[in-house]
């Protein structure tokens, strides 16, 4: 049992059709990846809003659960919008480096925050289906798009998986600032180091315990759904 | 019977973690059997060595006289005859809601429908747990938790039952609960492999025990011997039970359990007259 199965077993919407809810998502998929951009930013909000009236989730444990993502996304949002050149006028806030400048690319920066607002409206909008289904609803609608049952076992695998590693880093990362471990440049980067260590082999550990448990239960790959199919 | 021969086990090969283990599990007048040892001493490790999970590195598992074949049809085999419950709840309970948790391994099994529902309402029945048949997991206490965990093994009607420190993280009352389960599957003739470091509840509980320290079997014995050598106990990290401290350190008789203890009538008359003449 797992936090986010909390929230997915009761929030307002658990009786809608797993169906519906991945209609919902997939609608919202494509508003992402469209290349009309206003309607992103609105859809990212509106989502986000409908997910926390929803789910009854605070806003604070909310914005927690992009803790994990963020430093993927900052990545490579700062690798599209930070750029080197010798024309001061192409950057903004130019820094004189070696002859050259270093700063934000004018060019690049529409694309880069296309880029993070089109990923934080896909985030935003798995987050939604992901709090809002149960896991037997969303192994029901796997069964019933008539993948094959190797790759519905492992999607779901992979779904509790990765939350396993969002609950692990979050317990980590709350001890480690409990003794002032991010209080400054020097020891953020620090407890960093050993977060990201800690979480791989916590990760392992419960992912040994979860095979382990599957095992002893006789699990043949295959998860069962209750009652008539959907 | 589950018999080990110089059983060694490591999960590197520079390091052993469990060292010449030998012994037979399931001999007469022995239906719960105590593992004791530290953390870390090994004791889950032993647990999956035995339900096959883990290989041993050398020496042999015999379980009724055959040894474990490793193959997938013969690792099925052996987990409907040893059931394991392990000690975090949380990892081994995947559905959301009571029932369908407890039916998983019995639809792992293709049993019919009929069959199912049958054998978990005797469980619910028999853990006292029908209330919480149709409730979400995520609002059950620790204990009850461990409860359904424990449920979801035994609907597979195993022999052997292992439990993995049942009384880790329990409250008191968790832990009276966990005390009575065990006397209810004992008393209709369950056969338990208990381990813990909980030397209390041990001790009210088991019939005959294993002393782990460090890999090594370094005692083993029906109660009233392994409880009795407190500085083999202290060298083990372990402390004695207190009724057996009573029995040591104040000279009481020694007693079975803390319900034989408090309704032992003439202690109590012996204690008045003495208190009374020390006034
Ligand atoms: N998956 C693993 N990989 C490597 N070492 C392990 C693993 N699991 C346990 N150990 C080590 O094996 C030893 C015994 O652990 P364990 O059997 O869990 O002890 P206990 O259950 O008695 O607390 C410990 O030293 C532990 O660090
Ligand atoms: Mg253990």
């Amino acid at each position: 049992m797992l936090t986010i199965d909390k929230y997915a077993y009761a929030n307002r919407i658990v009786q809608w059709s797993p169906q519906l809810k991945a209609l919902c998502w997939l609608i919202g998929m494509i508003i992402a990846f469209q290349p009309i951009m206003a309607l992103k930013p609105v859809l990212l909000v509106a989502v986000a809003w409908n997910t926390v009236y929803l789910t009854h989730v605070s806003w604070h444990q909310y914005f927690k659960w992009f803790y994990a993502l963020l430093p993927f996304l900052l990545l490579s949002i700062i690798g599209i919008v930070f750029t080197a050149g010798t024309d001061p006028q192409q950057i903004y806030a130019p820094l004189k480096l070696f002859g050259g400048y270093i700063g934000l690319s004018k060019v690049m920066l529409p694309r880069g925050i296309a880029v993070a607002v089109q990923a934080g409206t896909a985030i935003v909008c798995t987050y939604w289906f992901a709090l809002t289904t149960p896991f037997q609803q969303i192994i029901g609608f796997l069964k019933w798009t008539h993948l094959p049952n190797i790759l519905i076992e492992e999607t779901m695998l992979m779904y509790r998986f990765i939350f396993i590693f969002i609950e692990a880093f979050e317990q980590i990362y709350q001890a480690q600032k409990l003794r002032f471990g991010y209080d400054n440049l020097h020891l953020m980067v620090h407890s960093s180091g050993i977060l990201a260590k800690m979480l791989f082999e916590q990760v392992m550990v419960n992912y040994e315990q979860m095979v382990y448990a599957l095992d002893a239960k006789l699990y043949q790959g295959e998860f069962y759904v209750k009652g008539p199919e959907p | 019977m589950i018999e080990l021969q110089h059983l060694n086990f490591g999960y590197e090969p520079q390091r052993t973690i469990l060292q010449d283990i030998s012994l037979k599990l399931g001999q007469p007048g022995q239906n719960v059997i105590g593992l004791i040892g530290p953390n870390g001493s090994g004791k889950s490790t032993l647990f999956l060595n035995l339900v096959g999970i883990l290989r041993p590195t050398s020496g042999n598992i015999l379980v009724d006289d055959q040894p474990i074949d490793y193959r997938k049809k013969g690792l099925n085999a052996l987990r409907k005859k040893i059931g394991i419950v392990f000690q975090n709840s949380d990892q081994q309970i995947f559905y959301s809601i009571v029932k369908d948790d407890i039916a998983f391994a019995l639809h792992n099994l293709k049993l019919p429908q009929a069959e199912i529902d049958r054998r978990v309402d005797q469980v619910l029945t028999e853990l006292d747990i029908q209330a919480l048949a149709n409730r979400p997991i995520q609002y059950l206490s620790g204990g009850q938790k461990k409860r359904v965990a424990i449920a979801g093994i035994l609907v597979l009607r195993s022999e052997w039952l292992l439990l993995d420190e049942p009384t880790s993280g329990l409250d008191p009352d968790g832990r009276a609960r966990m005390l009575a389960l065990i006397k209810g599957l004992v008393a209709r003739g369950q056969k338990i492999i208990l381990s813990s470091h909980d030397m209390d509840f041990m001790y009210e509980i088991g019939d005959y025990f294993y002393l782990l320290n460090a890999g090594h079997i370094v005692k083993e014995g029906p109660k009233d011997q392994v409880f009795a050598d407190a500085a083999l106990l202290k060298r083990s990290q372990l402390e004695q039970p207190w009724l057996v401290q009573l029995s040591q350190r104040l000279g009481l008789p020694l007693y079975q359990n803390s319900e034989a203890l408090f309704a032992d009538q003439q202690l109590q008359q012996t204690l008045r007259a003495a208190l009374a003449k020390g006034e």
